[in-house]
């Protein structure tokens, strides 16, 4: 394993892809956190797939395989697209969901098509239009990465920048408005950032797998975390662990595809966190039956004070039936005395009889004692 | 100041000829309304009436067909530092994750413009700006966990931090209890006392004449402005509101004698 780790490390192929898979991780963690909180994760899916189009025209016209066309071709579809989904939205009844459906499709679709012709024109495989779909970071080379590097930087230098604006707007942009934050520039700021983050992951990932690059990590995050800064970091962080573990399991194993590999660990980090974060679904469910049996059981420790007080002895001895009686559906007060006996609160005192023990008076004493107060 | 040596002071708020449409629909219609300075005055009318897009557009978040606003007399982008706003409570989302203390910091953005970030002396107002809306002990709580009166006094206590001098309220009571209300209703008083104004959307019609000094009643028009003894009856009230007046017209006849 950890021989593995260091020929990883030390390959100047693998760094390479190393560092490029981990530089987009950094910047799309950070960039999904916004598009999360402001509910647009649709958005950044609508955009990575809406950058097909752009690519293929940018190849198309500029025929080579020169990078920066086929980039700036990515990025004026993807705006595109955004645009289209506020231009409907806004003019027409269609709500934003369908219209960011309608846009998805319509420029995914324009792409393929789109693809699928360029694909019979000398030179096209070569250039490997197709590794856009899914992402090739196999073959990211040295300029590819300082690339990422750059753009990434850029777009964290932005959010740095503008860090207590983007936030303001997240929250409360009509409120950011009266304070003079204009709202359409600051969602214009955040839209470029996100697009040059979706730009950059083009050829590690790919247009179809760029949004949950962009949305799993910052889910992940969020589950953990009650504060912005905090959740952009841990966002950062999981993305970047994904796009780690995704390089090494694509060299490390036969046929593993770099770009799904990095995604799927990103999913599984946010299914992780989902389920076991401090209030995730698991953790809930287990704190809910934790209370549910503690009021169960401070029920019967109760009623069995209560009616031994008016013996005025705190141990005196009552059935089980009685107890059963006065209980309410749904107690099931068989199941709360054993369990109570098992952990000393109470001790048989005959057949079908039970008292309280002294550990059992005094947590009597503690418990909130719901039942008893409300007995007539 | 410019105004100095006129012998009137412009009003907090003088909106002239306001029509506002959404798509086709006419939402507010050539409304005239003033606000002086130091008053406390409600906004009410039915639901649907323009209420909260009259607040909205002298604000500037809500573009105007037709009409001027003016804040002490100049436009809102001049006079934009002298006024602060209480947003409706759900027009947010309390599950961000900020906590209180955050949150109420965000009214000091304004005064320290594009990239400065708070520092200490806005920390200490924040703080200062809690401890007066009672939630001092609820500074690092979760926005999230909050209760409806306590997010209404987050809200009250980020739109302290901003030292204007007209305070916009949108529906500051809405479903809070009446502790909350009895302790926000204080705070206003308080800063109408110390010459502010405060305009506030209001749903109640029973306290209208028990919080404030001035009424203006719109159903997407100006139906009457002025003074509650003046202008707060039945008769303007079955205008605006129709047959279902959620107000006892005996209650409304005594307000008159008053």
């Amino acid at each position: 394993m950890f021989e593995f780790a260091v020929s990883l490390f030390s390959d100047y192929t693998s760094r390479t892809i190393l560092l490029g898979a981990a530089s987009l991780g950094v910047v799309s963690g950070v960039v999904g956190s916004y598009a999360v909180l402001r509910k647009r994760s649709l958005l950044g899916d609508v955009m990575s797939h809406a950058a097909l189009p752009g690519i293929v025209v940018a190849f198309i016209i500029v025929g080579a395989k020169e990078q920066f066309p086929i980039f700036v071709g990515a990025a004026v579809s993807a705006i595109l697209a955004a645009l289209v989904i506020a231009l409907v939205t806004r003019s027409s009844r269609i709500k934003t969901d369908s219209a960011m459906g309608i846009a998805l499709s319509v420029f995914f679709g324009l792409g393929l098509v789109a693809l699928t012709w360029a694909q019979r024109m000398p030179d096209a495989n070569q250039a490997g239009l197709d590794r856009f779909l899914f992402g090739q970071a196999e073959a990211l080379v040295e300029k590819d990465v300082l690339a990422i590097a750059a753009t990434g930087l850029l777009a964290l230098l932005v959010v740095a920048f503008f860090w207590k604006e983007f936030k303001l707007f997240c929250f409360d942009p009509d409120f950011g408005g009266t304070m003079g934050f204009s709202a359409k520039l600051l969602d214009a700021l955040i839209t470029a950032v996100m697009v040059s983050a979706i730009v950059m992951g083009l050829q590690t990932v790919g247009v179809v797998l760029m949004s949950s690059m962009l949305i799993a990590p910052a889910v992940a995050a969020r589950q953990w975390t009650q504060s912005m800064a905090s959740m952009v970091f841990l966002a950062a962080a999981a993305a970047t662990v994904s796009a780690v573990c995704g390089v090494a399991a694509s060299a490390g194993f036969d046929n593993v595809p770099t770009g799904p590999a990095v995604v799927v660990c990103a999913s599984v980090l946010a299914l992780v966190s989902i389920l076991f974060s401090p209030e995730g679904v698991f953790t809930r469910k287990l704190k809910n039956a934790r209370s549910r049996r503690e009021i169960r059981m401070d029920y019967v420790l109760v009623s069995l004070r209560d009616l031994a007080l008016e013996h005025g002895d705190p141990g005196y001895a009552h059935s089980e039936k009685l107890l059963e009686l006065g209980s309410r559906r749904g107690f099931d007060v068989k199941r709360s005395l054993r369990e109570l006996a098992a952990s000393g609160y109470v001790e048989r005192a005959g057949e079908d009889n039970w008292r309280l023990t002294s550990k059992g008076v005094s947590a009597a004493e503690k418990s909130r004692g719901i039942p008893g107060g409300e007995r007539r | 100041m410019s105004g100095a040596g006129r012998e009137t002071v412009p009003p907090a708020v003088r909106v002239t000829d306001l029509t506002v449409a959404y798509g086709d629909k006419t939402v507010l219609w050539d409304i005239d309304l003033e606000i002086p300075r130091g008053a406390m005055a409600a906004v009410v009318g039915p639901n649907g009436a323009g209420k909260t897009t009259l607040v909205k557009s002298i604000l500037g978040l809500v573009p105007p067909v037709a009409g001027v606003v003016r804040i002490h007399g100049e436009s809102y982008r001049k006079r934009r530092k002298e006024v602060s706003y209480v947003p409706q409570r759900g027009s947010v989302d309390w599950d961000f994750p900020a906590s209180v203390l955050d949150a109420v910091k965000m009214g000091s953005y304004g005064d320290l413009g594009w990239v400065r970030r708070p520092g200490k002396k806005e920390h200490a107002s924040a703080l200062a700006a809690l401890e007066k809306v009672g939630m001092l002990d609820l500074a690092h709580r979760q926005i999230g966990q909050l209760s409806g009166g306590q997010q209404q006094r987050v809200f009250l206590a980020r739109a302290l931090m901003q030292s204007a001098s007209v305070y916009l309220l949108d529906e500051p009571f809405q479903g809070v209890d009446a502790t909350t209300e009895r302790a926000i209703v204080g705070i206003l008083k308080e800063l109408v006392a110390g010459g502010k104004t405060v305009v506030a959307v209001h749903h109640d019609l029973n306290t209208v004449s028990e919080y404030y000094g001035r009424v203006a009643i719109i159903n997407v028009g100006l139906v009457a402005s002025g003074k509650v003894e003046d202008v707060f009856n039945s008769e303007n009230l079955v205008k605006a509101y129709g047959g279902r007046t959620p107000f006892f017209p005996g209650r409304a006849a005594s307000l008159r004698a008053v």
